[in-house]
């Protein structure tokens, strides 16, 4: 069965706590059960609590599928980029390298490719996927538009990503302001603007400092 | 002081550690089998909750073969619909655990481990003996016991009446004495009623969510959707913690207060409100007293003060007292940062002033919680297990009271013991040779406890220790015998969340071997004892029928729940003193009635009306020195839980942090030759601790932080002081002085050995 | 349900590969020609079964030729001769041939990988793989005419094998061998359909496997195999011990289902079995990236892959129609996506967001420019094993 048309995946890593939850669940997945295949990372650690949850955003014309060089990912017809096909990956790593969204991982004992399939064993039975269902700030959320907005108000879902020239559409969304006038989220920006981003330190920003009496 | 430690007890030797080979473990447990087997077609699921946290989240647990495999989401539940933490998705690798005691044991210095199995009647039968032997040349005082709020609420009941009447000791305590105790005080100091007072549904709409003290996104992490939602509504966050905590790092206004003067932050915020008449001056008027002593109080309370005191900016003070002042909705949560301290009923206090000041409590989106801590932490601290207390919250000291429990129970009031001391106060007594003999159960003192080593010291003392246990404890392995107890997933009862809300946890499997429930075992206790009168329940739904009974009339009323009516209300939120009642989720909602103000007003006092209490602030009992320059602060990491007898013994959980660790400010890391990931040392006036550095921006850098969720070697509580409040008799576990320096090669050494970072052994995948 | 294949932003034009089938497809021809000595051993009822075989290489050749002309396996392939036959490199040409020789056993003879996936499918795909060796290694020669039994003229008791044409050893009738030698086929079977319970039994229990698989990539396989093995013991049972009941029925029912099977080998899950090698290739390419100058990640500097395979995923992107380059002629900053490790691609992703967020709501970003880590540094849930710790330094 597919997984339904009008259920999406909505991405806010703004609200990721980087509680390992979504880790966790994944690996309790049937389709991989015992290995998790979420991506979580602790973006600076040293500077900040900030993560980032990076599930695969299933896109449209998926890098990591046409770079393949054994044909082994296929994108089924409810737009969902499946895993690597067992008979076929040759563990060559292309699409690792290749994926603009980091999302696949490489298990080389077993010379097999594997990534997120939206948890393909659930969402095409119309359940949401693990990561989804436990996510204790809902960074990841797995339902209907009219669910998301009637739940986040001040957001809006984007499905464009740029990376440099190259534009990728996605079935996965990831969530910005309503404000945010951009029809893609751009997001090699940061290598190819020359101004540094000024990073606040709201730590020692609000530290009393003793001259101040 | 005559010696008190029998000659058999001294020759004992416990290693601060357990050995590699130890086959208590702790081993940690990865999914393997048939839980990895994902052609397992399970028995039954059981809609249940989480074992761990007081949020109680629904889950449900899948079983295969008497045997708990997996688990999913339970998206019907109404508090946390399907969303889980990493300890909830991983808590089934518990069960058919290789360290699970399966049997009695008695201590064997010979056996591996230091125990050997014995038949579990045999134990009961020495048990009992031993403890009337204790009672009968000691008084009866001389036998403790020691409990604790991850127990449900029947067997939190049970364990009070068994040791009030059964035993008829005085000495009772359980370990919220280390959790909850704190906002309880100040909660009935100031609304004579110890509970939420909202449900977390009234966060949702809060403008304004002032979040002290509360790592909310580690410790009560489905919290956090909470309040996303209603920042998603344009709520504003301020988060006052010396930490910057993945929930403060996108918070509106981000207060990094120095560890103990929470209340000056409190006083400070009302002085400000007072100046610029952001006060409710009618409902201040209509519903409280009290007022003018707190605003008198207060005025020495400037920004300026605040600001030197507290180690906050100026500015940002200024700017949450506005934000907080001028808030139409809000909603204000504190948890252990703000209790865990010598003055932290004042800090509670001084909070809940801001809330009395504000006006916005009793109404919707207007709310006030502390965030309880344990599964239980609120049902298992309204019935009796702690030390000056009786069912439905009433007071032991209570004449009224006593008459009433004791004619419930089928007793002589007289007979009733009069209030005795808490928990860390039973080892004072201890050194004291007054106790002579100790009961434990869901309770690990000598990792949760200050000053530990105080604490192992004292173990050594008993005359006899019996533990209830699942695993093997680091307390337990001081005991003389261990009695195998149920973990939750093997039996039913009632425990009560954060919110207040009364919820059914399920039995999904049947306990193995010779281990039994907790209330089986405590009768059996009691049969063993000759003292089986009151002790023959069938089961935990005869204990709650009697705990309805005997919650009647009291500020916990009960009376009106049945596990039926919990059932099919997913949760009754108490008081609820009749059956056609619904139950309370929000308090103090006006022209609402209660047992104590009988209509006068929405509060707990006869007058009808909440309290305000002079909050005074007084430094943490230690403070940085020349010879201890820093403040030791300690806490809990989301991937464990409490003293880590469970959470330890599950590999992915582990696998999160392997190890506690230092958490120091890369200004002070530089300043002390420290290098991220290299052993460092921290020295307190107790004791001494080698760990690694996490040298990161995000915590003050005067301050250090330790995780006390490790025994032994790596334990940050033998570290920290001793100095309790003196109304709740929490300790200071938040706030003490300490120095820091990079390890000796010996001390690194040391460290290294005991360091056991969790790694699973190979990939096992299932569905190749 | 059914894949999609992704559309090939640029077909190939398939003139070479049908050149090659049929180069292949009349080698073939000729081999048995000669080796029947001009079909005096070729058994002309078997002439359906060498037509079949004759249409399955001329199919096989040309997928694969079409196979090898997609720009990633193009390049592996090129890459993967030149690395092989380069002078120099750890242990040297002799070294790798000894490594291509280990890696054929681990890999296509053992199945190791497979083993290390879950070790009841590597013993069911070990299982199918040897059954349809012995059978293929019995058959051909057969049908082909290249392998013939004949009386020895002196002694009726003794069998003579005839080799490509040429007489071969002899071995008397009734001996262990010849038990063995002429119940091969019936050992095959043992073998294959032992393995296709195995697999039918995973698919039919599995979740996982439930909602991925479909009928003609995962179901028809197995019951082809298990159709030929199960027509091909009953033609052995009927002349074994029922006086050859149906024996013709059979025959003709043993023979559809191998020839349908044939037919169907380029273009189904069995192609696999030719694409396989391919990972020995991979495994050299990997090898001398790893000797080779390391890729620094343009963000955090970490080195993740070699620089070789870098630039040949750039080439491979471009030929693709993917356009991943970065304001190619700034100094100091990347040319190209590509150049960015895994993990950076992930910060970067959040940096964006983060930064559509800012002055939205409050919360604050941090620079780009450090490392991610791993938020669970645990062996299990993190990195996979070495390529893993390598794409994502851990």
């Amino acid at each position: 069965m597919p997984v339904p048309a009008d259920r999406h995946f909505y991405l806010d890593p703004a609200r990721c706590i980087g509680c390992n939850a979504c880790v966790q669940a994944c690996s309790e997945c049937d389709t991989h059960k015992g290995v998790s295949m979420i991506q979580l990372d602790f973006v600076d650690r040293a500077r900040s609590t900030q993560t980032v949850p990076v599930v695969c955003m299933h896109c449209d014309q998926p890098t990591c599928a046409e770079v393949c060089p054994a044909d082994a990912i296929k994108r089924t017809e409810d737009g969902v980029v499946q895993t690597a096909r067992k008979a076929r990956c040759i563990a060559c790593n292309n699409c690792v390298l290749a994926c603009p969204f980091g999302v696949p991982k490489m298990h080389d004992e077993a010379n097999l490719m594997m990534k997120c399939d939206m948890c393909y064993d659930r969402t095409s039975r119309g359940l949401k996927p693990m990561c989804a269902s436990v996510c204790p700030s809902q960074a990841l959320f797995f339902g209907t538009r009219e669910e998301i907005e009637a739940l986040r108000p001040a957001s809006r879902p984007v499905d464009g990503f740029r990376f440099g020239a190259q534009v990728i559409t996605t079935r996965v969304r990831m969530l910005v302001p309503k404000s945010f006038a951009e029809p893609l989220l751009a997001v090699t920006a940061p290598l190819e603007s020359a101004a540094a981003v000024e990073a606040l330190d709201p730590l020692l920003a609000n530290l009393y400092q003793e001259s101040e009496s | 002081m005559a010696d008190p430690i029998p000659a058999s007890r001294r020759e004992r030797r416990t290693p601060l550690d357990p050995l590699p080979d130890d086959p208590f473990g702790p081993h940690p447990a990865w999914s393997a089998g048939v839980r990895l087997d994902t052609g397992v077609e399970p028995d039954r699921i059981v809609d249940t909750h989480c074992c761990f946290c007081g949020q109680q989240c629904g889950i449900r647990l899948k079983v295969k073969d008497e045997q708990v495999v997996g688990f999913e989401p339970r998206y019907d539940f109404p508090f946390n619909r399907g969303m889980l933490c990493p300890k909830g998705i991983k808590r089934y690798l518990q069960g058919a655990h290789p360290d699970r005691l399966l049997s009695a044991l008695e201590r064997d210095e010979a056996a591996p481990g230091g125990f050997r199995p014995i038949a579990y009647d045999r134990a009961i039968e020495r048990a009992a003996a031993e403890i009337r032997r204790i009672q009968e040349a000691h008084g009866r005082d001389a036998m403790a016991v020691l409990s604790g709020a991850s127990l449900t609420t029947e067997k939190a009941y049970l364990m009070g009446k068994f040791a009030h009447m059964a035993l008829a000791t005085s000495n009772i305590d359980y370990n919220g004495r280390l959790c909850m105790v704190s906002a309880g005080a100040g909660n009935t100091k100031a609304f004579g009623i110890d509970r939420a007072a909202n449900p977390w549904s009234d966060i949702l709409g809060a403008e304004l969510i002032w979040i002290s003290g509360a790592n909310v996104a580690e410790c009560a992490p489905i919290t956090t959707d909470y309040v996303w939602q209603a920042r998603e509504h344009g709520a504003k966050v301020i988060v006052v913690d010396p930490r910057l905590t993945p929930i403060a790092r996108t918070c509106d206004l981000f207060l990094p207060i120095r560890p103990g003067t929470d209340v000056a932050l409190f006083n400070g915020v009302l002085h400000l409100m007072i100046e610029h008449g952001w006060i409710d001056r009618e409902f201040v008027e209509r519903s409280t007293v009290g007022f003018d002593d707190v605003a008198r109080h207060v005025a020495e309370w400037t920004p300026a003060r605040t600001a030197r005191t507290t180690g906050i900016a100026e500015p940002a003070i200024r700017q949450a007292a506005e934000w907080w002042g001028t808030a139409k909705t809000s909603f204000l949560m504190h948890a252990r940062g703000i209790e865990h301290s010598s003055h932290g009923v004042a800090n509670v206090l001084g909070a809940i002033n801001l809330v009395l000041a504000s006006g916005r409590i009793g109404r919707e989106f207007c709310g006030y919680a502390t965030i309880t801590g344990q599964g239980n932490g609120q049902g298992g601290r309204e019935h009796g297990q702690k030390c000056d207390q009786l069912p439905g919250g009433r007071k032991l000291a209570d004449p009224e009271a006593r008459a009433y429990v004791a004619g419930v129970w089928g007793m002589a009031p007289e007979d009733l013991p009069q209030p005795g001391v808490d928990a860390y106060e039973i080892f004072r007594r201890i050194e004291r040779g007054e106790i002579k003999g100790l009961l434990s159960i869901c309770f690990n003192p000598l990792v949760s406890l200050p000053d530990s080593d105080f604490v192992r010291a004292m173990l050594g003392r008993l005359d006899f220790y019996v533990a209830i246990d699942f695993f093997l404890n680091e307390t337990a392995r001081h005991a003389d015998l261990v009695l195998p107890g149920s973990l939750h997933e093997e039996d039913e009862g009632t425990v009560t969340t954060a919110e207040g809300r009364v919820i059914k946890i399920n039995q999904a499997i049947e306990c193995p071997g010779e281990a039994r429930q907790d209330w089986r075992i405590v009768q059996d206790l009691a049969r063993a004892l000759g003292r089986e009168r009151g002790f023959t329940f069938a089961g935990p739904r005869e204990i709650f029928e009697e705990l309805r009974v005997a919650s009647k009339g009291g500020v916990a009323d009960y009376s009106g729940i049945s596990w039926e009516k919990v059932e099919r209300q997913q949760g009754v939120f108490w008081p609820c003193a009749s059956d056609d009642h619904p139950g309370t989720p929000r308090l103090f909602e006006p022209g609402s009635w209660n047992v104590v103000a009988k209509g006068a007003g929405p509060y707990y006092f006869p007058d009808g009306k909440a309290r305000f209490n002079v909050a005074a602030y007084a430094p943490p009992t230690e403070v940085p020195d020349a010879e201890y320059p820093l403040i030791l602060t300690s806490g809990r990491l989301i991937g464990q839980f409490l003293s880590g007898t469970q959470t330890r013994r599950i590999g992915p959980l582990l696998d999160m942090d392997p190890e506690p660790f230092i958490e120091l400010h890369p200004n002070l890391a530089e300043h002390l030759g420290i290098g991220d990931g290299t052993w460092a040392t921290a020295e307190t006036r107790r004791g001494r601790l080698t760990l690694r550095a996490r040298v990161v921006a995000t915590i003050r850098p005067d301050t250090i932080f330790v995780p006390y969720h490790w025994p032994g070697q790596r334990s940050v509580n033998r570290l920290t002081i001793a100095a309790q409040d003196p109304i709740s008799k929490i300790p200071e576990f938040k706030a003490c002085a300490v120095r820091l320096r990079p390890a000796t090669a010996e001390e690194s050494c040391a460290a290294a050995e005991v360091s056991t970072p969790s790694r699973r052994p190979s990939l096992p995948m299932a569905g190749g | 349900m059914d894949p999609v294949t992704t559309t090939p932003r640029s077909a190939p034009r398939s003139a070479g590969p049908i050149a090659w089938g049929v180069v292949a497809t009349a080698a073939l021809g000729a081999l048995i020609v000669a080796g029947s000595r001009k079909l005096a051993h070729f058994d002309a009822a078997l002439v359906a079964y060498t037509f079949s075989v004759l249409f399955a290489t001329f199919g096989l050749t040309y997928r694969y030729a079409m196979w090898l002309k997609r720009p990633p396996t193009d390049f592996y392939w090129r890459r993967g001769w030149q690395v092989f036959l380069r002078r120099g490199g750890r242990g040297g040409r002799l070294g790798r041939l000894a490594g291509l020789a280990r890696h054929a056993v681990s890999d296509l003879a053992l199945n190791r990988f497979i083993f290390a996936r879950d070790r009841l499918r590597g013993l069911t795909h070990v299982l199918i793989l040897w059954g349809c060796l012995l059978a293929v290694a019995i058959t051909f020669p057969l049908v082909f005419g290249w392998l013939a039994f004949e009386s020895e003229p002196g002694d009726p008791g003794l069998y003579r094998v005839i080799v490509f044409g040429f007489p071969a050893f002899a071995f008397p009738s009734d001996s262990v061998l010849a038990f063995f030698l002429f119940h091969g086929l019936v050992w095959a079977s043992f073998l294959v359909i032992a393995g296709v319970m195995l697999a039918m039994r995973r698919r039919m229990r599995e979740e996982g496997a439930a909602a991925l698989q479909s009928f003609v990539e995962d179901f028809l396989p197995l019951i082809l195999l298990f159709a030929v093995s199960l027509t091909g013991l009953m033609l052995t049972a009927s002349y074994t011990w029922m006086h050859g009941y149906a024996y013709d029925f059979l025959a003709i029912l043993h023979a559809v289902t191998v020839i349908f099977t044939f037919l169907w080998l380029p273009f189904g899950k069995f192609f696999h079995v030719f694409q396989r090698p391919a990972q020995i290739a991979v495994r050299f390419y990997k090898e001398a990236g790893r000797e080779a100058e390391p890729e620094r990640c343009a963000r955090c500097g970490h080195g993740f892959t070699s620089k070789m395979h870098s630039e040949d995923l750039i080439e491979v992107e471009r030929r693709l129609g993917f356009d991943y380059r970065i304001d190619p002629g700034k100094a100091g900053r990347p040319d190209h996506y590509q150049r960015v490790c895994p993990p950076c691609r992930r910060a970067l992703l959040a940096a964006a967001q983060g930064a559509a967020w800012s002055g939205v709501r409050g919360g604050t970003l941090v620079a780009p420019g450090a490392a991610p880590a791993h938020v669970n540094p645990g062996l299990g849930e993190g990195p996979l094993g070495r390529a893993d710790a390598e794409n994502f330094h851990g």
